[in-house]
């Protein structure tokens, strides 16, 4: 484990410029360059905000549109590093079969590249909560929320080496992932709020669901802010489940790569 | 020093026959049921002892599918052994399959650089050699756009600057590798004879028999993933040329 991080590490120049590339591939030939990757979760913030603000929101609209927007980038974040990440093996088949690098800088290849575009929607959301209450509580809360962030980077880089690995001799598994993160999406309480559920006895479809482990330690800190003490523990407790999440999955992938790892470059 | 030592090494891993299946499949129709779709052992190496020490040159010789590149491969790190131990000490220069892997959206200049950076370079030990990999690749101009639009021969060239720029302990190469126009390939051999006498070691796949006895210190003759002989190399081509053409060999 200690020589395969040791390995990542001088593998960070390749792993680096890597993810460069994909960002500036991405918006070469868009006019707005870096605001595509913005263009989608803010045109379905929008699609939400009309639609949605009056049933699940308090009525007013940049309250649930920073909502909204943020439940987003995490569950975009989520989705795509578990999906597209299953794919990167057989995406970077090429540098596997020519390079002793471990396989995990592919899939970390993907998690940072879809990490970047979740933080250029978070910090629209923190411009908007800070330009909307006009005072700079909403700092305190993107400190509190950070740590959530890297949690879930951490597990979304396990996730998609776990999915990396069984695409290699199930090539369908990425098809099957977004399958179930369309299911997902209505599963999860991102723009409908979680107290909808509550009220109906069903959050314990929420306290079992690991995107809303990550939700609650990201986005409800950001939006909340300088939080109250109870508030402070209930972070605190939704941080332990966040942390017991990530190294479940943590160690599912550790034991997933020592299974693994000598037989998945014959299947590619 | 630079030290290669495999010990016990084998590679054995499952194939299907039939076709790759899907997990839809797999639950559905339990396709990986042996007598549906049945389940091939690829033994690609089996048992290999092999140590080379600091200044040999080593030429691997058989038929093909005996294991050759495969043992290459090993070598590299690409492949894992399934048993055993593999230990190479000294930087790995491997020139085998070198054109796959560039970015092909990206620029010459571009790939240099994630090439570079995946042989182990850093961006500081990179910027002096730059220039020495443009000069060698003679690509000129061509070296800012995408890599998609040149030719097999411009990748080649590209590729082979990139993959010789490092002064290797360990060279490992398969087979001779046929780099661009004329004018090219006698300034790519210069460079690999260069390369061969200043790495510590190599370990060299080959078919040309006249090559292997010219360039290689002691050859390894493999078949069915073993090594079945392993000794100078006038004596083991000599012993491959008679069982293969059935004939003694005309004295070399």
């Amino acid at each position: 484990m200690f020589r395969h991080l040791s390995a990542l590490w001088t593998a960070r120049h390749f792993l680096l410029a890597l993810v460069r590339l994909d960002l500036r591939l991405r918006y070469r030939r868009s006019v707005l360059g870096v605001g595509w990757s913005l263009l989608h979760p803010i045109a379905m913030t929008a699609v939400f905000t009309v639609v949605f603000s009056q049933l699940f929101g308090d009525g007013n609209p940049i309250g649930y549109a920073t909502f909204a927007l943020s439940g987003l980038a995490v569950w975009n974040f989520l989705r795509d590093s578990a999906t597209l990440g299953s794919k990167s093996l057989a995406q970077n088949e090429s540098y596997i079969r020519q390079s002793p690098l471990p396989y995990t800088v592919y899939t970390l290849r993907c998690v940072l590249g879809h990490l970047i575009h979740a933080c250029m929607a978070l910090l629209v959301v923190v411009v908007l909560l800070v330009a909307w209450k006009g005072d700079p509580g909403p700092l305190v809360g993107l400190a509190l929320a950070l740590p959530g962030l890297a949690l879930a980077v951490v597990a979304a880089w396990a996730v998609a080496t776990i999915g990396a690995f069984v695409t290699a001799f199930f090539h369908d598994t990425a098809h099957i992932l977004e399958v179930g993160a369309q299911i997902g999406f209505f599963l999860t309480p991102i723009m409908y709020r979680r107290s909808l559920l509550d009220d109906r006895g069903l959050g314990w479809l929420v306290d079992i669901n690991p995107a809303g482990m990550f939700l609650a330690v990201i986005r409800d800190p950001l939006l909340t802010g300088v939080p109250t003490a109870a508030g402070l523990q209930q972070l605190g407790y939704a941080y332990l489940a966040a942390a017991v999440c990530t190294a479940a999955a943590v160690g599912l992938a550790v034991a997933v790569v020592a299974w693994l790892h000598k037989k998945v470059i014959f299947h590619l | 020093m630079a030290k290669i030592e495999l010990t016990d090494v084998s590679i054995t891993f499952n194939a299907h026959q039939q076709k790759r299946v899907s997990l839809k499949e797999y639950l559905v129709r339990r396709l990986y049921n042996r007598s549906v779709n049945p389940v091939m052992r690829v033994h690609a190496l089996s048992n290999i002892n092999l140590t080379v020490r600091d200044g040999e040159r080593i030429g691997v010789i058989g038929h093909n599918g005996a294991g050759k590149t495969t043992l290459l491969k090993t070598l590299a790190g690409v492949y894992p052994p399934t048993t055993g131990t593999r230990v190479v000490e000294g930087k790995i220069c491997s020139l085998f399959d070198i054109t796959l892997g560039f970015e092909q959206e990206a620029t010459g200049w571009e790939n240099v650089l994630y090439r570079s950076y995946l042989q182990g370079e850093t961006p500081t030990s990179i910027r002096g050699k730059l220039d020495g990999i443009a000069q060698f690749a003679e690509l000129g101009e061509f070296l800012n756009t995408a890599v998609r639009n040149y030719s097999a021969g411009m990748l080649m060239r590209l590729a082979f600057s990139i993959a010789t720029s490092i002064d290797p302990e360990v060279l490992l190469v398969d087979e001779v590798l046929a780099v661009g126009d004329l004018a090219f390939q006698n300034k790519a051999q210069a460079r690999m004879r260069e390369l061969m006498s200043s790495s510590r070691l190599m370990v060299m796949v080959a078919h040309d028999l006249d090559a292997v006895r010219r360039l290689c210190t002691r050859v390894i003759w493999m078949t069915h993933g073993q090594i079945i002989m392993d000794g100078s190399p006038n004596e083991v081509i000599d012993a491959y040329v008679t069982t293969v053409t059935g004939k003694r060999p005309v004295a070399a």
